[in-house]
């Protein structure tokens, strides 16, 4: 049988393939990563796509829900506050209702809801980094101004309907805001500055009808209502916000153990690779050099 | 009768005999390493008997030439699979340049340089950032560097598959020149072989020309057919003659559409040299069907995400409380014209965040209803039916595969080529073990031969002078 004289040449074609493996194990030990090219592995490529675009979706979720979550806390205690001063506006109302006030007393309190209007009007023009908070879509104008000289004066809403939604990885829509006629204009007339500016209006002259400032502060207590009920929605949202912050950072946490299993290199199986691509070259070698000094042909045995 | 001078004349014919084969040898050992060389092999061949009364005397040996040991059969599924080999090895080295830029995104690091996958997220992962603050400024600024590191990303990649794609088309118009050379060296070899050995193997010339083959179809895809009195006609796989017998056809190349295409007399036969084999065919196979399905994928990317961004920016309202118009449009995106070109073309001509139309139209500028819709366009099918990132996704596995798969095709053909070229060595190649053992063999029968001349000359000294041993010596 005739055998291709050349076979040399083949095996050294062979160390080449089992070098150039090396330089890959090589490569995937020093960088850590096991796929450096798409031809690798193809599957598991774009599926990394996949992972990294969720992994990097919830990273930026957290981002949002963290700044999302201060502006919702500064609408919850802003309208703690206002449920606070109402409070207090009712309680004043109603010991000014009950006529055992003098007419100094009255006028007292009628200034001091007048000092409440004031301040639950300037918790509803509350902002956030510089945009209003109850003011709907118009976040850069004022959303509550006051025209003084009427009797009772007259809070207006500048703000509109619009209600903002920050949507979550997994789609779940979670409320941002609420627009502040919701809030503080109630429906008809049970709204906290309607109610608010006929109590200061009822109190200023000192002399009371009792009927109407009865009213007045029946329709407050209603507007109250109204507020508690809306914070609610914040606090809701606020809530929601915390679960879904947490749902996003645990499944962010399961893609990144997932994304890092696709492409991390197993240093275990590639240094148990490299080892045994080493112990091939070095047995090729051996075989070249062992052929490299035997006599070549049957020509050095020849006298 | 035999006599001594016959005896002489046989003897001397053997040594004769010798030296030729000794000289074949001697010139198989010369050219053990020349490229293209066939083991040749005496021929032996008994003299006719003389016969004399009756009774038969051999006449000794004659060495009739030398016979190069080759199978044409083998030699053509040799080229054959040349031919495949080449043209897969150069598809791949394409390839590789293309998946090149494609790099996998390990995820150590938040954002590699380059990645489009990556980019894309963060360019829609700006938009969902914006929702929760739609007036701040930072975050608008966050969308338009986002939109410029994706915009530029793909347009560098767009770009560099133009660049391949042009060095690629270099290379296979440089191919020409080869094949030419080749055709015509064949068609001359052609020519000498038919005039000096209609009949028979040519040896050396043969050797050339089958060598010339052997390089032609590493080029291109051909086939061959031999012809009367030992001539060879080579055609293209399709058919197209490049070599008939003595006179060979040139092929020519030309710009058509920007690329480069391949002629015989005024026939363009390129999408036939594309499937048909050899460096040229894989080269071809790339440039025409590789590189292009990657840019098209790339622009249809570019092409949608320009669109439906730009539309949806366009339908809303900015933070100056202006909603975009036909004639003065709040495009983030340079708007591309068609899906061809758009990937190269993709640039940010916003320069001005405030311009970002977070707000819905006729909504305040503290909506993010228009945000919204724009994040939504992520999880979207509006590239080819999936999602931006699912599509790139699709993308680049699709490309892997075809790397993969041609990668797989190279090292199957190429494990075949060294099997063939093995069995062929076997047969062709020059074994310095046979030569020795031919040399030493031959060396015996000529000191034999020699011997005998040496013995004849005694017996003939002894008959000249009649047993009387000094006149003669």
């Amino acid at each position: 049988m005739r055998v291709d004289p050349s076979y040399v040449s083949n095996l050294v074609g062979s160390l080449d393939q089992s070098q150039a493996n090396e330089q890959q194990l090589t490569a995937e030990l020093s960088s850590g990563v096991s796929i450096n090219a798409l031809s690798q592995n193809p599957v598991a490529a774009g599926e990394n796509v996949l992972l990294l675009n969720q992994i990097q979706q919830d990273d930026s979720f957290t981002q949002s829900s963290n700044l999302v979550t201060g502006q919702l806390q500064v609408a919850d205690s802003a309208l703690g506050d206002v449920v606070s001063q109402l409070t207090q506006a009712i309680s004043l109302a109603t010991s000014a209702d009950n006529g055992t006030l003098n007419a100094s007393d009255i006028k007292a309190v009628g200034s001091q809801i007048s000092g409440i209007l004031d301040e639950v009007q300037s918790l509803a023009n509350s902002s956030y980094q510089g945009q209003y908070i109850f003011g709907g879509g118009q976040t850069s104008t004022t959303p509550f101004t006051t025209s003084t000289g009427g009797s009772p004066n007259a809070t207006s809403y500048n703000g509109d309907q619009d209600v903002n939604y920050l949507s979550t990885p997994n789609g779940q829509k979670i409320q941002l805001n609420v627009p502040g006629s919701q809030i503080f204009l109630g429906s008809g007339s049970n709204s906290v500055f309607a109610a608010l500016n006929s109590l200061v209006a009822d109190y200023s002259s000192g002399t009371v009808n009792t009927t109407q400032a009865v009213s007045d502060t029946q329709a407050l207590s209603t507007a109250l209502g109204y507020v508690s009920q809306h914070r609610v929605t914040v606090d809701n949202s606020i809530t929601q916000l915390a679960a879904a912050s947490s749902a996003v950072t645990s499944s962010q946490t399961q893609l990144t153990g997932a994304q890092t299993n696709l492409m991390q290199a197993d240093v275990a199986t590639v240094s148990t690779q490299l080892s045994l691509a080493e112990t091939q070259q070095t047995a090729l070698e051996d075989v070249i050099a062992q052929l490299d000094q035997a006599s070549n042909s049957l020509f050095s045995k020849l006298q | 009768m035999g006599t001594i001078n016959s005896a002489f004349s046989l003897i001397s014919g053997a040594l004769n005999a010798d030296q030729s084969a000794l000289s074949i040898a001697a010139n198989n050992v010369a050219n053990a390493n020349t490229p293209g060389y066939t083991t040749e092999i005496p021929n032996w061949q008994e003299n006719p008997p003389v016969t004399i009364g009756g009774v038969s005397y051999g006449d000794g040996v004659t060495e009739t030439g030398p016979t190069s040991l080759r199978d044409r059969v083998l030699e053509e599924r040799l080229g054959q699979q040349q031919q495949m080999a080449s043209s897969s090895s150069a598809r791949l080295t394409a390839l590789n340049s293309v998946q090149a830029l494609f790099v996998p995104d390990s995820g150590s690091t938040s954002a590699t340089a380059g990645d489009i996958g990556s980019d894309i997220t963060s360019f829609f992962s700006s938009f969902a950032s914006l929702e929760a603050d739609p007036t701040n400024s930072s975050l608008r600024q966050e969308v338009l560097s986002s939109a410029t590191t994706l915009a530029g990303d793909v347009s560098n990649a767009a770009a560099s598959l133009n660049t391949q794609r042009s060095a690629v088309d270099q290379e296979a118009s440089g191919v020409t020149s080869q094949v030419n050379a080749l055709t015509g060296a064949i068609a001359q070899l052609n020519q000498q072989i038919q005039t000096t050995t209609p009949d028979g193997d040519a040896g050396t010339l043969e050797d050339q020309r089958q060598q010339d083959l052997s390089q032609l179809s590493q080029l291109i895809g051909i086939n061959q057919v031999q012809t009367e009195n030992n001539g060879l006609s080579v055609t293209t796989t399709s058919g197209q003659l490049l070599v008939s017998e003595g006179s060979s056809f040139q092929l020519t190349s030309g710009p058509i559409g920007g690329v480069t295409n391949f002629f015989v007399g005024t026939t363009n036969i390129t999408s036939q040299l594309a499937s048909g084999g050899g460096q040229l065919g894989g080269l071809l196979t790339a440039r025409d069907q590789d590189i292009p399905s990657a840019a098209n994928a790339l622009d249809q990317l570019a092409f949608n995400v320009s669109t439906q961004v730009n539309a949806l920016n366009n339908a809303g309202t900015d933070l100056n409380g202006v909603t975009g118009t036909v004639a003065n449009p709040l495009n983030i995106f340079s708007q591309p014209a068609a899906v061809a070109g758009s990937a190269v073309a993709m640039c940010v001509v916003m320069t001005n965040p405030s311009q970002i139309a977070a707000a819905a139209a006729g909504q305040g500028t503290g909506d993010n209803s228009n945000t919204t819709a724009m994040a939504n366009l992520a999880n979207q099918n509006i590239v080819g039916g999936q999602t931006p990132t699912g599509f790139y996704s699709s993308f680049v596995s699709t490309l892997g595969a075809t790397v993969s798969g041609v990668q797989a095709d190279n090292t199957a053909q190429n494990a075949s080529v060294t099997q063939l070229q093995s069995q062929n060595n076997a047969l062709s190649g020059v074994n310095l073990n046979d030569e020795a053992a031919a040399m030493s063999t031959l060396q015996n029968s000529y000191q034999a031969a020699s011997q005998v001349f040496t013995m004849l000359n005694t017996i003939m000294e002894s008959a000249l002078n009649l047993g009387t041993e000094t006149t003669v010596s």
